[in-house]
């Protein structure tokens, strides 16, 4: 339904919630860095929540319609044309054979827009998912992102294409439910499980809780690099038999997907293809419901600020979201 | 006329590959930015002479930022 006539900085096909159940052989879950966004997507253009879409980074990609279909544009506004007119973010549009569809760049805020295809992304269930794993090669479309003159189809037989384009052309998110960007990302977050005061002081978890880190260049699909800790963090001199350093520890499986984990003085959040397991720290992990902030982080720019929250709260918030996505006035048409 | 090669994403520059003086073609690669640890490519639009490198290895930019100034 698409052709990639310039594959930009990285398109991807990624589905949500990703390749669950395989960490314990050493693969990452993979799935949308922006789940919200994708899932959003998925609704606006009767999809299921799980459909796959195109995740888009940075922008600078154009693509051609190689067939009528439907769309939904979201995430971050990377100022996209259809046949030079500005194409509405939060709302299915109908495209025919012949159509253009060009991304500029990322802008103040937000760094990942997606594309949800009436039917979802057809691409080979590989272990259950339609995700890419880019540092695994596999998954998605070819294990690799698009690059110009990939033709991306949509599922012909799935329940959503079986009931016609009319149905959901123009459906538009409402307002309210349209998420807030910002260049300073509240990430609620759990404490442990190598917290204080065995591993970190109880001034080094007060630093992770009251201070914006600013994220890495070195961001990615894999972790997103922050800003370095104080040296005042750790509460051991070193790390015993898992090594020189206060933030090694003997190997243990990581928690994933959100995990702030420290190398050295340096925390990465671990997300969507991050490492299964290692011998540095875990000291937090991101909640479910905040995930897809993190992949809208701009690198080099944004930063991340983590907020203390229990685990009563984590399960609140994820069931506020699904809720959401079951609201009667999620769309306004 | 002059123009100015500009960062198409935030990040690090890893290396600038032309020098003062030196004629370019447009596409050509004039510098590479690290980001996302990936290295990208900054092509230049136009061709042209290299007049002014405004950045050096490990210069932090963003997007946007000015890199090189071609004269053409």
């Amino acid at each position: 339904m698409l052709k990639v006539v310039n594959g930009g900085i990285e398109i991807l096909v990624e589905d949500w919630p990703g390749r669950l159940g395989y960490m314990g052989l050493g693969m990452a879950a993979a799935g949308a860095m922006d789940n919200l966004a994708l899932q959003l997507g998925n609704l606006l253009v009767g999809n299921a929540l799980t459909d796959a879409g195109l995740e888009i980074a940075g922008g600078y990609c154009e693509f051609e319609a190689t067939d009528t279909g439907v769309l939904a544009l979201t995430g971050a506004d990377m100022s996209a044309a259809l046949n030079g007119t500005p194409l509405p973010l939060w709302e299915s549009v109908a495209v025919e054979k012949g159509d253009l569809l060009k991304f500029s760049h990322f802008g103040e805020k937000g760094f990942r827009a997606y594309l949800a295809l009436r039917g979802g992304v057809d691409v080979p269930v590989y272990l259950g998912s339609r995700s890419t794993c880019l540092f695994g090669s596999y998954g998605g479309f070819e294990g690799r992102k698009l690059a110009a003159g990939d033709i991306v189809t949509a599922v012909k037989d799935s329940s959503a294409a079986g009931g016609g384009t009319s149905s959901v052309t123009g459906r538009k998110l409402n307002p309210k439910y349209i998420p807030k960007y910002s260049n300073i990302w509240e990430l609620r977050a759990i404490p442990g499980p190598n917290s204080s005061p065995d591993y970190v002081t109880e001034e080094g978890m007060d630093y992770v809780f009251s201070s914006p880190m600013k994220i890495s260049h070195n961001a990615n699909r894999a972790a997103y690099r922050l800003e370095e800790v104080p040296d005042y963090f750790w509460a051991r001199k070193d790390g015993g038999k898992g090594g020189s350093h206060p933030s090694n520890i003997v190997d243990h499986g990581y928690n994933m997907r959100g995990a702030i984990n420290v190398t050295g003085n340096t925390p990465s959040v671990l997300i969507a293809d991050g490492p299964t397991l290692g011998g540095f720290v875990c000291v937090a992990n991101v909640i479910n419901a905040d995930l897809w902030k993190i992949g809208q982080g701009i690198p080099a720019r944004d930063k991340a600020a983590f907020t203390l929250v229990t685990v009563e709260d984590a399960i609140e918030a994820r069931k506020e979201r699904n809720a959401m996505f079951e609201a009667d006035d999620l769309f306004l048409s | 006329m002059a123009y100015t090669l500009k960062a198409h994403m935030p990040g690090l520059v890893a290396r600038v590959v032309v020098e003062p003086g030196q004629n370019v073609e447009k596409d050509q690669e004039l510098a590479v930015i690290n980001c996302m640890k990936t290295e990208m490519r900054c092509l230049s639009g136009e061709a042209g002479r290299v007049d002014k490198i405004l950045v050096a290895e490990w210069d932090e930019v963003d997007i946007g930022s000015d890199m090189i100034i071609l004269e053409n």
